[in-house]
This record gives structure tokens, sequence and C-alpha cells, in this order.
């Protein structure tokens, strides 16, 4: 089976009209297309940016404010500056956008431009036709990202046609790498998005040169679409220092997509300073690659509201977790939440962090907190701590195993 | 219990009420015969009027009943016009033509003496386009015939945003929907030739994450052209509501809580300073356009003035202070909901700002702007939108709105042009003035079993969308979990099935569509490219002038928000000297970003 086709869907700047192509999103989901939408009011830029870190086949842009042609034409000569006109651009914006326009639209390099009218079923049946072979032969990337852009398309297409089945052994080079890989995980709506995009900011601020790269994923099932939304949210992480790549998982449990494993080893490799990667879940599972190193911390988001205190000895990742957040610190459950989960922690007697968070406040001491122990050289030594304990259980089960 | 869900109560506890009084007129004999006379008394004051061929009508068509329980209906359920819960009217004549012609007991009792103010016209027209100047003169051109000066203002993408014109990849965007403001200057320019201190000038400002922004500059441009005095004359309304922004029209420009502490501090200026002026309009237009149901946006923008009233009480504001200067705003479609929707939002905006803030009569008064439906309108056959937007027209007059903006015929396409602008002004004024259902007599249209009918069935509706969002911990926790928006969401995806499955005909597009696809004739409004660098150069001129004063502006700015004072009157001295995009940058720096909601 090939991959779904991945398009991206945005509004442009200064623009909030967003009912229809909410509307669209769900249809194109619907109809197996995985769409990347990067919100409203976005900028040429932002979306030129995500069409490429993402390598979509297409963008497709609803406008309702006016301005389109400027806009449209500004998209695809970015495009085309970029080495990556191979991204097609086409839109709608309902009567806004009349028959002249589109005319010079289309003149200036855009694809398709859909009016009033237009039934779902038309702009479904055209994304399909117009986007759906997958492109043969890629011309040389122009920038070591585009570069490995094509390569996170490469592993990803390899997994979905099944020419790959099983995740290569950890293909992460060895300790010498200065690049540090954090693991966020949790259940929805606990806020590990916003979050990651509060430490953006700051690992942003405090390091003028410093890059970043983000693995986010989202659930969806073999054969389908997905709307994958993170980006909309994350206001902060629109930068070119930051490399952002969404997946969705593709029918496979445990939050992740077949080809995470291999995506992660290239990024990791890719000499980002930080490499995060946040996975959808209840925190029942694991972090995978926790166990062979690939990840050098874990951060688990909670949500106050996980229900009965019980429900804490289902989550595995608490006994896995480095650093164990509970986010929207500002609800009436939080103190209750702090308590039941710190004495949870106790039962590990491992040294695991608990630090409470309101990611959506500005500023937020919590989320300073989380950054500075988030910091290289925290990360630094966790990893030899746990090497430490690695050793340490090692050990023990061979002493275990003389004794037998 | 939140306020919203004591509101709930008190509505109950207030139909419990009227029925209780109906059950007590009919048993009660000495309270029956009170209400009888009473009944009779108001029918005989009523006035009589002579339509245009010499019929007499009564000013005040009441329902023919003699029964004690149904007065005590009528008088206690839906109240007369002007009257408490005021279900028919806020006031008690409304659109009725002054009283010249007519025969009133009071010209009998020699009471005529007393000069009858005529009040001001209902039409006020949504304009903005290009550059101030270019908005001006639009401005003059539609209000050429009127006695009052209403003009109503929109702006463009940027201003919105609270950014400037020159900002990053904006330049397409300057003077499209809208009208271009970066500085007081243009603010000046904007107004230019209306006395803005007039008792027959209001202005009305439709924008809201950067409101306060652009009120400062408003008043900041009064005091320039008619000196340090004006501000407590000055008479408008800015839209300033942050809930709806969020829940529906996505232009919010600071996180929510540093958004409603900035509305909060404008409300308090400028209800001690500016008693005559409107810092909020609590829309629902905007839920409707985005695709709410009608119930969800009656039933949002009541609950987000709720829990505005909430706010600005617990600043120590009186509700008898703020309670008058709150103004609504709703979208009037075509669906049956909208034969009553105005009016029960009215009569539950009075229950609960008197039964539960405690509200004097003033600040009970639901006082509305409604807008036609924009979304109802489309390209195919484009005509048609005259006869959906005057069928919105009556709908929204039944309603007995306050003021109201006709959309025009072309919108599907453009910013308004000047024909299609008349067309739209001359249907109000057709209503109005030409045809007879609106001037002779209130009530003429109120009160048949289908409005009643639409009336119970909407308010139910209306206090179960309360409960829930109660339920959820109140409007700023709903808003937070996603709940209006996810709400209107669907909503807005179950209308646009319907329309690709036929199940909601909208002529012209799924039914009775000719083959062709028609490309309408009309004249688009586009802003020229030498317009949009001539703001261009503006913004730098002003910015190379005051660069000096703008960071020491700014930089007091930002000292006066770290320390959680009210930061209006920082605000009116540095719009002087800073642009709206150099405000709201260094405002963000303080209070953060608005992280989008999808």
């Amino acid at each position: 089976m090939p991959s779904p086709i991945r398009i991206l869907t945005a509004v442009p700047i200064c623009d909030g009209h967003d009912s229809a192509i909410n509307t669209i999103n769900l249809e194109f989901i619907r109809q197996g297309i995985e769409v990347i939408y990067l919100g409203y009011h976005r900028s040429v830029g932002d979306i030129v940016r995500a069409a490429i870190q993402e390598d979509v086949r297409a963008i497709g842009i609803s406008s309702y404010n006016g301005g389109h042609i400027e806009f449209f034409a500004e998209v695809v000569d970015l495009l085309r500056k970029k080495g990556a006109d191979d991204i097609k651009v086409f839109g709608g914006g309902g009567g806004t956008i009349t028959h002249e326009d589109a005319a010079i639209m289309k003149r200036k390099g855009v694809d398709e431009v859909f009016f009033a009218g237009t039934s779902l079923e038309e702009m479904v049946k055209f994304v399909h036709q117009r986007y759906g072979k997958p492109r043969t032969k890629r011309r040389r990337a122009k920038s070591s990202d585009q570069q490995l852009v094509h390569n996170l398309t490469e592993i990803e297409q390899a997994f979905a046609s099944g020419r790959k089945r099983r995740t290569s052994n950890a293909q992460r080079r060895t300790s010498k790498s200065e690049t540090r890989v954090l693991g966020f995980t949790g259940p929805g709506g606990a806020g590990k998005t916003t979050l990651i995009d509060e430490l953006v900011l700051r690992f942003l601020n405090r390091n003028p040169k410093g890059r970043i790269a983000i693995l986010s994923h989202d659930p969806s099932v073999v054969g389908q679409g997905a709307l994958l939304g993170d980006r909309a949210t994350m206001i902060n992480s629109q930068d070119d220092r930051v490399f952002m790549r969404s997946m969705a998982t593709r029918g496979q449990a445990g939050g992740l997509s077949p080809a995470t494993h291999d995506c992660l080893a290239l990024l990791a490799g890719s000499n980002f300073d930080y490499v995060i990667i946040e996975t959808v879940g209840t925190g029942q599972e694991a972090m995978p690659f926790q166990e062979n190193g690939t990840v050098d911390m874990t951060v688990l988001v909670m949500n106050p509201d996980y229900g009965n205190r019980l429900q804490l000895q289902k989550i595995a990742m608490l006994d896995l977790a480095d650093i164990v957040v509970v986010n929207k610190s500002d609800l009436q459950r939080a103190r209750t939440a702090h308590t039941e989960i710190e004495q949870r922690l106790e039962q590990n007697r491992r040294s695991q962090q608990l630090i409470d968070t309101v990611a959506k406040r500005h500023r937020d001491p919590g989320v300073d907190r989380l950054f500075d122990l988030i910091s290289k050289e925290s990360v630094a030594s966790v990893s030899d701590r746990r090497s430490k304990e690695k050793r340490l259980s090692q050990s023990a089960a061979t002493a275990k195993r003389r004794k037998k | 219990m939140s306020k919203l869900g004591q509101v709930v109560e008190s509505v109950e506890k207030y139909n419990n009420f009227v029925l209780d009084q109906v059950k007590r007129a009919r048993t009660d004999e000495k309270f029956g015969r009170e209400l009888l006379g009473r009944w009779n008394d108001v029918k005989a004051k009523i006035p009589v009027t002579r339509t245009p061929t010499g019929l007499p009508l009564p000013r005040l068509a009441l329902p023919e009943i003699n029964e004690p329980g149904e007065i005590a209906r009528y008088l206690f359920g839906e109240g007369l016009p002007g009257e408490f819960p005021y279900l028919n009217a806020a006031y008690r004549e409304m659109y009725l033509e002054p009283v010249r012609e007519i025969e009133s007991f009071e010209k009998k009792s020699g009471k005529m003496d007393r000069k009858i103010t005529q009040a001001e016209e209902p039409t006020r027209l949504f304009s903005g386009l290009m550059l101030a100047e270019d908005t001006n003169e639009r401005f003059h051109y539609l209000t050429r015939h009127q006695r009052t000066h209403r003009l109503s203002t929109a702006f463009d993408g940027p201003t919105l945003y609270g950014i400037d014109s020159d900002a990053d990849g904006v330049f397409g965007k300057i003077g499209e929907g809208g009208v271009a403001i970066d500085t007081v200057e243009d603010m000046v320019r904007l107004y230019d030739g209306f006395d803005l201190g007039s008792p027959n000038f209001s202005a009305s400002m439709t924008i809201s994450g950067p409101a306060p922004i652009i009120m400062a500059m408003y008043i900041a441009a009064a005091k320039r052209r008619f000196g340090p005095k004006v501000a407590p004359k000055l008479r408008g309304t800015i839209q300033a509501d942050i809930f709806k922004e969020v829940q529906a029209q996505n232009e919010t420009i600071f996180p929510i809580e540093p958004s409603l502490r900035f509305l909060t501090d404008m409300v308090e200026f400028t209800t001690r300073e500016m008693p005559r002026w409107y810092p909020i309009s609590i829309s629902g237009y905007h839920i409707g356009e985005a695709g709410s149901t009608p119930v969800q946006q009656a039933a949002y923008t009541l609950s987000n003035g709720f829990a505005y009233a909430e706010m600005f009480a617990a600043r120590g504001i009186s509700v008898d202070q703020f309670g008058p200067r709150l103004s609504f705003f709703l979208d009037c479609g075509l669906d049956a909901e909208y034969i009553a929707l105005a009016r029960v939002s009215r009569r539950i905006w009075a229950i609960g700002m008197r039964d539960v803030f405690c509200a004097g009569p003033k600040a009970q008064l639901f006082k509305l702007h409604t807008q036609t439906s924009g979304r109802s309108l489309i390209a195919a056959e484009f005509k048609n939108n005259l006869t959906r937007t005057a069928a919105e027209l009556v709908l929204a007059y039944m309603n007995a709105t306050n003021s109201c903006h006709s959309n025009s015929a072309d919108e599907p396409f453009t910013t308004p042009s000047e024909e299609w602008i008349r067309h739209a002004a001359h249907g109000q004024a057709i209503l109005l003035e030409e045809s007879g259902i609106f001037k002779h007599t209130m009530n003429m249209l109120s009160g048949s079993p289908g409005m009643k009918a639409v009336e119970r069935a909407v308010e139910t509706a209306i206090l179960d969308e309360f409960r829930e969002i109660e339920r959820l911990g109140g409007v700023l926790a709903a808003v937070e979990e996603r709940y209006q928006r996810s709400q209107i969401q669907n909503a807005a995806h179950r209308y646009e099935q319907q329309i690709y499955d036929g199940t909601r005909p909208i002529i012209g597009l799924n039914r009775y569509r000719d083959g062709d696809d028609e490309i309408p004739d009309v004249k688009l409004a586009r802003t020229p490219r030498s317009k949009q660098q001539l703001q261009i150069d503006r913004l730098a001129k002003f910015k190379k002038k005051n660069a000096e004063k703008a960071k020491r502006a700014l930089d007091k700015l930002a000292e006066v928000v770290e320390r959680g004072e009210n930061f209006f009157p920082t605000l009116l001295e540095a719009v002087e000297v800073c642009s709206l995009g150099q405000i709201t940058g260094r405002l963000q720096e303080v209070v953060g970003r608005f992280r989008p909601m999808v």
C-alpha cells in the first residue's frame, strides 16, 4: 500500500476564517488524506517552511480576507526559491476570489482555485488525481535540511509500501553525539504540545544559534487519513531554527508510527541540539526506545483530572519517566493530583522529578523549572544515572544468576 | 454555582412566578380586578394614528384578552414594549414615525407642548475600505441623507490582528476588507468632517483583539480635533468581545486572561470618563457566521455577556454603571428560530441582570444591533441576495432590534460597492419608511401563535446550553476546553453537509440552478498598490518622527502592565507617539501571544 497523500492546509495571515477549511479538512481525512493543518493567520514564510519540513505534496490555502493574488503568488515564489517547487499550491476563497483573479493566480503557478459551490467530492477527487501518484525522481536537495526531509520521506514510504517492516538496529551515534533526545508522552489533552512549544520559546531565547527538532505524532488507522494539527497551536515553533515533522501513527499501537524509530535515529544524528519526540497515548505504555538508549530523558505530562488514584497504578510511564509534569496546575484538583503522584513516585525509589506547570500561562515559573531540568547538563546527568542504574541492575541480575 | 447557573434558576423561577400570577389573577378577585383595571387603562391611553389612506390604527397593538389570568400572563410574561421583561421591545415606541398627525390622549389633555424628539435612525451601515480618507469619503456618502450620523467602521486584516501595515507579508492585505489604521493620524483622517462630540454623531468600531489600543487612538484623535474636554461627550461602540473571538472569529492577539484584563481596564476607564460610550458589543454575529445554530448563537452570546458582567462586577464597577453600557450584536438569518431569537434573548438578559446581578432598569436592557446574515448570501445568482436580505430585515425588525445593518448583495465577492450598498440601505428605508409594517403600530407582527411556539422552544434550548456550560465550570472553563468552538464547528459541518446533500435548499445553488456558472458583473473594490505603498510611507514617517518618544512610551506602558495597574491611561499617552503594531508587540512581550485554538 502506498503512503497516504500528505497535504498541508492553512489560512493566510490576517485572516481568521477557518470554518470552510475545517469542513474541508474533515472531508480530506475521511477520504484517506493526511492533513497537516497549520491553522489561521499564517504567514507565507510559516506556510512554506512547514510544507517543506513536512514534505507534503501540496499546500491548500483557504483565503477569505482579500489579498489572495499576492499571497498565493508569494507562496509559489518562496517554494521555488527554496528549491521546493515539487510542492504544489491550490486553494479557494468562496466568492471572494473571482474568475479573473483565479486566471491570474493560475498564471502565477497555482494549480487550481475552487469557487463557491464546489462540492467537497470535487476537491477530494482533485487531490487524489493530481497528487495521488508518488513522486518519482526528486531533484537534488538544495540544503542539508531538505536532504533530511527527503530522507525522512524515504523512510516513511519504505514502511508504508512494506519494503521495510522492521526497524533498523539503533542507528544512533554513540555518546559522542551532542544531540539530546527528549521523549514527551502523556494522555491527550494534558497539554504536551503547548508545553513543548513553551520550552522551544525558552530554548530559542537562551541559545541564539541553537537548533531543535520535533517529531510529533497523531493517531490514525492504516490506510486512512489523519489530522496532524499540532503545528497550528505551536506559535513559538514557527522558526527557521525549529525543524518539525508530524507523523500519523498509521495503525500502530503505542502512540508511534512504524517509521518512528528510524526517523528518530536519523534526526538524532543530524546536528540538532535537541530532538523532541512527542507521542500520543495514555501513558499506560512505556516510552519506546528508552531501553536501548535512543531517548536520553523522558517526560510524562499529566492532566490533574486523571480520575481515581487507582488509575495511577496502571500508568507504566510513572515508573519509567525521568520527569513527571502535572500541567494545568491551576485546576482545582491539581494539589490532590500532585500529592497522589508524589506518593506513587516514592514507591519507585528513583530520583524522579515532579513539576507543576501551567503551560498556557506566559512565563510560567513551572515551565522555567522544567526547562532548567531538561537543559543539557541535566540531561547528561540523567543519562549517566540511568546507565549507572542499568549497570547496577545488570550486575544484580548477574549476581542472581551466579547464585543460581 | 457560577452566575450562569443562577441565571438558569432565575429564569425558571421567573417563569413559575408568571404562572403563579396567572393563577392568582384567576382566584384572587381583588388582584384580578386590579389587573383588569390596569389593562383597560393602558388600552385607553393608546394613541391613534392614521395611515396614508386615512385608516385609523392604534400606536400599540395588544392581544384581545379581557380575562385577568391571560392579562397577567401577558403583562408579567412578556411585558408591554419598554417594560420588564422586555420580550416585545426594549423601548416603548422603537421605529414609530413621530407623533405628528395623530390624535392622542396627550393632545386632548394639552400635553403636546412637550418637545418630541425623533429617535435616531436605526440604519447603521458597516463600511471600511482602503485608506482612512477613502473610508471617510464613504462615510460622508452614506450619511448624506441622514439626520443623525451613525457610522460603523470595518478594519482591515492587519489592523484586526494588531499589526502594522509594514509588517512582513501583509502588503496585499492593506485596506482589504476594511480600512487600514496604523496610527492616531490615520484615526484623525478617518472621521474627518464629522463632529465627534455631537449628540447626533456616533461611531461604531468593529475590532476586538486590539480594541483598547484602537479605542485609545479614537479618544486621542478626538482630543486632537476638539480639545481635551471632548471625551465625556463621545458616543459610540467598540466591539472588544474577546470570548467570541476565541470561540469563533479567531482575531485574538493576547492570551485570554490578559485580553480580558485589558478589556476590563478599558471598561473601567470608559464607564468612568466616557459615560455615553459602549465599550463592548457582545456579539453573536460572528458565532452565527462561523456556522453555529441560532440557538447556540444566542446561548453563547448571552452566557458571554453574563461572564463579562461577573468580571466587571469583580473589578468593583457597579452593575448600574456598566450595565447600561453593554450592547449586543446578533446575526439574523432565515431559519425559523430567528422569528423570536432576539426577543427571547432580551427577556433572558433582563431577568438575569435583575434577579442575579441586582441591576436597575437601565442595566437590564438588552440593546441590540442586528446584521443580516452574510453567510446566507451566495455568489450563484447573486441578485437573489436582495430577497434573502429583505426577508432577514423583516425578521430583525420583528424582533425590535435597536439598530440594523443590511448586507449588500455583492458581499460574497467583495467589499460592497456603492451601488449594492445603496440597495441595501434602501431596503431598510423601504421597510421602515415606505411600508406600513413598522411605522404605525408597535407589536404589528408580534404575538402570533407561531411566534409564541418559537419563543418557548428557543428559550428551553438556550437554557439547556447554559446548563451544559455550567457543568463545564462556567464560560471561561468551557472556552478553554474548546466547548463552544467544537459545538460551532460541528454545526457548521452539518450545515455544509445539508447544502451538499440538498436537505437545506439554497435557491440557485442546489435547487433551480441554471446550467451556466454565472460570472457576475460587479465592480470590485480593491485597494490599488499605490495606496498600500502610501500607507507604508506614512507609517514610516510617523515612526521616524516619534522614534525617541515611542521608546519611552512603550517602556512606561510595559512597566504599568507588569505592575498590574490599569493600563488604559498610559495607553492613551502611548498612542500619541506609537503605532498599533509597536504597542501590540511590546504588550505581547509582557503578557505573551494568543495560542490559537483549532
